[in-house]
């Protein structure tokens, strides 16, 4: 069987064109047949909603395999007008990765983005505000363009052997989260450093719509930093830059020379190592948001559920979709929240309603997640608790934010 | 008012769609990729019949063409041939019963095989159809037979349907077969009514006499027990391995499928090297006393005819978590991965055929022989040969090539090869199972004309406009 590992269009090519259309990456229901001997494992059966922007906009086109048959168009017309309507379908996929989670043999999510990288190459004008998001990367080394680094990373060394990459969210939205993660860490006897004002974005937002180039000099950059701060090991909150560190950095600049960890992976270790003890009771009915991108695309399900259930108090209760099968937030690497907010707010509502029917705190291990389902509750006032997982385990360990 | 406004106030405007990226993207079929693009120039998606309905008389009053489609894999219809309405069905989805008394189910138009498979088997029950992986829907699978992967000796999806609500051309909705009385007290519980049977009328029909909206289908109980075996003939043996098949699908067998040694290497097995055909046979029981003399029955059989004991083949080509038919297909067979060429899709040589089974050995003499006379058959070209019994001694067979569709020369090959066999082959009496547009819109019928007379006067009668996928049985015309 083989595995698209890259998204470029050489691979794209030789596969694609094999997809039989069959919309099981979309189609409504269950999509794992039995084997007439038993029935199917839970584990292989997809929920009864799939693709994001299916039930939103309804028609194939905004499915993989209706994209995958634009893309096979475009890809074999250099002429092939990219009108608004096409950069509408294209970008209108939120990359929550469910599509390929179904059908691992064509990994349809990677021929979106080899057709996003197409199109980008091509000149295409992508929707707004991409172009500004790319600006701000460039000229300011971050999505929002902010030129003063956060008050939370000042007090931390610029060098050391664990790095602690916040990421932009973090660094500009979320300061208390950068607080919690490195107290967490530090009372756990670590010595944690950053790269200070030598962080730049990861790239995530520009490697998922299409700007691999951008992505490549983000990576290129950070990872000359990580090497001159003397890491060995990244650490992250962020699920997108998660994903972007350990999976698309060494795709494009080979190994990297240090480790990339999540910190629901770390936390995990440490309470195994007893370096992290909870000392507070959090009587909490709490469900967990996998992070498309810490989840499907990073395979880590089960260090935060471990790191929860380690929290003396908390009761976790799974959504209906969850794990592997877990719905995108609304953030759609962050491409759908920045360009199509509407259809990023319904889902963002969807998510919350399914978790609200589960508990009455929805924790998540990504910022991206817990940026938008927080502002979403706020805004409407929805009766839900949204949780960092670093704040909950600082809360548990009684270091006061 | 426009089409499509009224269109809009039927389904709401975010059901509707004139966008050029959303209606190309529905000009597919797989494997013929975008070699036939026929893009509606509308497309439109319902939820009910009542939407449907009001959709049809909107596109008479227009006078303009309606193809329905909903989630087909495989084979099957493609886009509209002549442009107009699309119908995507993808949003009736709903399952409207489940009899696990009766062994009866019925579902709406766009409901996946996946969807309903599952819950049947919830209340111990299958639908002895192979089509629940490529998740083809309900509708789209009995008015095409879309599923386009094999079937077992039960037969196609439409030997499984019993009945139909469809909405005809003018708008009109009717229920055939057991649908006809689906709400009395008794339910839908068998195809036939008092008179003709009219389900036949709407099955294979790619729409063109009515919109289908629900299907209802018989089931049959799910046995617990289970076996799976494979044997193996070499070249010369044909006539050997086709007795074999005979034989075996004339006693209760669920499944028997005959495979080249080209297929079952693009499916990655490794085989003897003088295997060139394998016969896979799944057979169940209630209980394990009766499994083991159909067990029996099969090896004695296969062992007759001098087939070699071929193990590890049978359980699994199909039915393996978490594969399912169309990603054990989506691996192209090895010779398509040849360093010089890159073959980059599949093109059914005849789509697919139905015929005798005993007639393998002069069907499977005739493919090779063209296929190797246009240099489409050994590596580093890349066809193979598959065949399951659809009955007792009727068998199908898809004959897929991958190619390059961007080398002209190979096209050309191709399709004088399709045009040569598919003439020796209309003129045998076959048939083609996925005979429908847009697969093979040039050919002209020459076997069957006063069945298809007959279909084009009812067709004349139900759609005077001619809006219902129009084209499609055009194709009787010599």
């Amino acid at each position: 069987m083989k595995e698209l590992k890259k998204t470029n269009l050489k691979d794209f090519k030789e596969s694609w064109t094999f997809c039989l259309h069959c919309a099981g990456c979309y189609y409504r229901g269950p999509n794992i047949p039995h084997n007439w001997l038993e029935l199917p494992p839970p584990e292989w059966s997809p929920p009864q909603r799939k693709c994001p922007s299916f039930e939103y906009y309804y028609f194939r086109a905004y499915t993989a395999s209706g994209r995958g048959n634009l893309a096979a168009v475009v890809f074999d017309d250099n002429d092939f007008p990219i009108t608004d309507d096409l950069i509408k379908v294209v970008y209108t996929c939120t990359s929550c990765g469910m599509c390929s989670e179904i059908c691992r043999q064509f990994q349809p999510l990677t021929a979106i983005w080899a057709l996003r990288e197409e199109l980008v190459q091509r000149g295409a004008k992508l929707p707004e505000p991409l172009d500004r998001i790319h600006a701000n990367i460039e000229k300011s080394g971050n999505i929002f363009g902010a030129r003063r680094q956060p008050k939370a990373l000042e007090e931390i060394p610029t060098t050391g052997e664990n790095i602690y990459f916040a990421g932009c969210t973090a660094r500009f939205q979320q300061p208390e989260v950068i607080k919690a993660t490195v107290e967490v860490l530090k009372t756990a006897g670590m010595d944690v450093a950053c790269l200070g004002d030598a962080e730049r974005c990861c790239g995530f937002v520009a490697g998922h719509d299409g700007n691999t180039a951008l992505l490549e000099q983000q990576a290129t950059e950070n990872i000359a930093a990580f090497k001159k701060a003397g890491a060995k090991r990244v650490i992250v909150s962020c699920a997108d830059c998660y994903k972007t560190l350990k999976i698309d950095y060494p795709l494009i600049l080979g190994e990297l020379p240090f480790e990339v960890v999540h910190v629901a992976e770390l936390f995990a270790k440490l309470i195994d190592e007893k370096k992290i003890r909870f000392t507070h009771e959090v009587k909490k009915g709490v469900t967990y948001h996998d992070p498309c991108f810490l989840g499907r695309h990073g395979k880590v399900y089960d260090e935060p559920r471990k790191v929860l259930e380690s929290i003396p108090g908390i009761k976790l209760i799974e959504m209906e979709r969850s794990r592997r099968w877990s719905y995108c937030c609304g953030s759609g690497a962050k491409v759908i929240s920045n360009c199509y907010p509407e259809f990023s707010t319904a889902i963002t509502k969807e998510r919350l309603v399914e978790g609200k029917q589960a508990a009455d705190t929805i924790v998540t291990a990504c910022t991206s997640c817990f940026n938008i389902m927080d502002k979403a509750v706020r805004k409407q006032g929805m009766e839900l608790e949204v949780c960092d997982l670093s704040t909950l385990v600082a809360e548990a360990m009684g270091i006061e934010l | 008012m426009g089409i499509v406004s009224d269109l809009a106030e039927i389904v709401g405007p975010d059901r509707v769609s004139t966008s050029d990226a959303v209606c190309l993207s529905y000009a597919f079929n797989c494997f013929m990729g975008k070699g036939i693009v026929r893009k509606p120039d509308i497309v439109v998606m319902p939820e009910t019949a009542e939407e449907v309905s009001a959709i049809l008389k909107v596109a008479n009053r227009y006078k303009v063409p309606v193809t329905p489609k909903g989630a087909v894999g495989g084979a099957g219809h493609g886009g509209p041939l002549k442009g107009g309405i699309l119908l995507d069905l993808a949003l009736m989805d709903r399952i409207i019963l489940i009899d696990a008394t009766n062994m009866k189910a019925v579902a709406e138009a766009g409901c996946s095989f996946f969807k309903l498979s599952q819950e049947l088997f919830k209340n111990g029950l299958m639908l002895p159809t192979a089509a629940y992986g490529p998740g083809p829907s309900v509708a789209a699978s009995a008015i095409t037979p879309a599923n386009g992967f094999g079937e077992t000796r039960y037969g196609a999806n439409i030997n499984l349907v019993e009945g139909f609500e469809v909405v005809l051309p003018s708008g009109e909705t009717i229920r055939v077969g057991s649908m006809a009385y689906a709400d009395s007290d008794f339910g839908p519980y068998y195809r036939y009514i008092t008179g003709p049977d009219l389900v036949g009328l709407f099955t294979r029909s790619n729409g063109a006499f009515g919109i289908v909206t629900k299907v209802a289908y018989r089931c049959l109980h799910r046995p617990a027990h289970w076996a799976f075996h494979s044997y193996c003939w070499p070249l010369e043996k044909i006539e050997d391995v086709t007795k074999a098949l005979m034989a075996v699908t004339a006693i209760e067998v669920f499944d028997a499928h005959l495979y080249d040694k080209w297929w079952l290497l693009g499916m990655g097995f490794t085989i003897p090297d003088d295997c060139h055909f394998a016969l896979t046979v799944i057979v169940n029981a209630e209980n394990q006393q009766e499994l083991n003399g159909k067990e029996q029955s099969v090896k004695d059989i296969c062992q007759t005819y001098g087939g070699a004991s071929l193990p590890g083949i049978a359980e699994n080509v199909h039915i393996i978590w978490p594969t399912y038919f169309c990603l054990m297909m989506a691996e192209p067979p090895p010779s398509a991965h040849t360093p010089t060429k890159k073959l980059r899709r599949y093109l059914y040589l005849v789509d697919e055929l139905i015929y005798p089974t005993s007639k393998v050995p002069d069907v499977y003499t005739k493919v090779t022989e063209i296929c190797q006379k246009h240099g489409l058959w050994d590596p580093p070209q890349a066809a193979g040969f598959d065949g399951f019994t659809m009955s007792p001694q009727v068998i199908c067979s898809p004959i897929p090539i991958a190619l390059d569709d961007s080398d002209p020369d190979m096209v050309e090959r191709f399709h004088k090869a399709q045009g040569e066999f598919r003439e020796w082959f209309g003129v045998m009496g076959g048939t083609f199972q996925y005979r429908l547009p847009p697969l093979v819109p040039e050919f002209v019928w020459t076997n069957q004309l006063s069945a298809f007379a007959l279909l084009k006067s009812i067709k004349a009668v139900l759609d005077p406009n001619n809006i219902l996928s129009p084209g499609t049985f055009e194709l009787g015309e010599g």
